[in-house]
């Protein structure tokens, strides 16, 4: 089966990114709501939770993207090299 | 007909456990479960190993080399190198576990226990400590903690990168944990509501119950087939990705 530029770990670390997303959403939502319990800050631990988490999960989708895309590029020049000899 | 309460008492674990000198002994159905899957793989694999010349102990014997090597060569060579060969029997535990967890659950009046939290959340965290113990064997201390901020990064943006490698981490193991504990549930739940649909609609008029019969069984033994095709998937999928986050903290660039 043709798994286009992507290795089969690739697609599973993407079809993992999608639950990685909410996790880190919900567990820094989480934290927010008990330091707003501990420190009686309702309702900015949430939100501030809440942006962290988007922000975590964001960062985890764009490490790796820029991830497969060097491996990726790494495969090609590897081909490439191959291809000469 | 209480519909809660019947899938309740299908999904839920159910504690029977007993109080000795104060100190409470759970004994639940999960964990009946978990014993006797370890019971019967200890004992099944202790008499492969002992390599009887029978037709069934060479046929086992030779499913089981042909298992190790399908763990060896497509997940740990690949994905952790030659320093992933000392990790080998983690790997082939953890694949014959989860997947003989979730065939029990197949089993009438069995249960699942990877459909229980806080089974997934331990094995979750032994291959936590597996990752963590790669990191630390491989690079050491400090190398490990500088393996978590990408190369080339400036140096400003180090304290900043450092919390969210170190989350990035924490998160890929609970993700482990929830998405075959969140499987086994779900395919349970499914396989419950479609039993109980003929029941429901029963209750309306007999004759109605009787008609969705024949296509709440069909969608039934669907169901059942992609469970055991979730089985075999899930496992390959916990012990694919362990490999997979073990390696990238070996292999760091």
């Amino acid at each position: 089966m043709a798994l286009g530029p992507f290795s089969k770990q690739d697609h599973l670390q993407i079809t993992t990114l999608g639950l990685e997303f909410a996790v880190s959403e919900i567990l820094c939502v989480w934290a927010g709501y008990w330091m707003d319990k501990k420190l009686g800050s309702f309702p900015w631990g949430i939100i501030v939770g809440a942006v962290a988490g988007f922000g975590l999960g964001f960062y985890q989708i764009l490490r790796a993207a820029k991830q497969m895309a060097r491996e990726n590029a790494n495969l090609q020049k590897a081909e490439k090299k191959d291809g000469r000899r | 007909m209480d519909v809660v309460e019947i899938i309740s008492h299908h999904i839920l674990d159910h504690d029977w456990g007993v109080t000795l000198g104060g100190f409470r002994l759970p004994i639940t159905t999960h964990t009946v479960t978990l014993f006797a899957v370890s019971l019967v793989l200890l004992l099944g694999l202790y008499w492969i190993s002992l390599g009887r010349q029978s037709r069934a102990g060479r046929l086992l014997t030779t499913l089981t080399e042909e298992y190790v090597a399908f763990i060896r060569d497509g997940m740990v060579l690949p994905n952790m190198g030659e320093e992933g060969r000392r990790f080998l029997p983690y790997f082939c535990t953890l694949f014959l576990f989860v997947l003989c967890c979730a065939l029990v659950g197949l089993i009438p009046n069995m249960k699942t226990a990877t459909a229980n939290i806080s089974v997934t959340a331990a094995l979750a965290l032994c291959s936590g400590g597996l990752i963590l113990y790669c990191g630390l064997k491989f690079h050491g201390f400090v190398g490990f903690l500088k393996g978590f901020v990408p190369s080339g990064t400036p140096g400003w943006l180090v304290p900043l990168l450092f919390p969210l490698e170190v989350l990035s981490l924490i998160i890929k193991v609970c993700v482990l944990a929830i998405r075959l504990f969140a499987n086994m549930l779900s395919g349970h739940m499914v396989l419950i509501c479609l039993l109980l649909i003929i029941f429901i609609v029963g209750q309306m008029h007999i004759a109605a119950g009787a008609g969705a019969f024949l296509p709440a069984m069909a969608l039934e033994l669907f169901m059942t087939c992609l469970e055991l095709l979730v089985a075999f998937l899930q496992a390959y999928v916990f012990t694919l990705l362990t490999s997979i986050f073990a390696g990238s903290v070996i292999h760091t660039h």
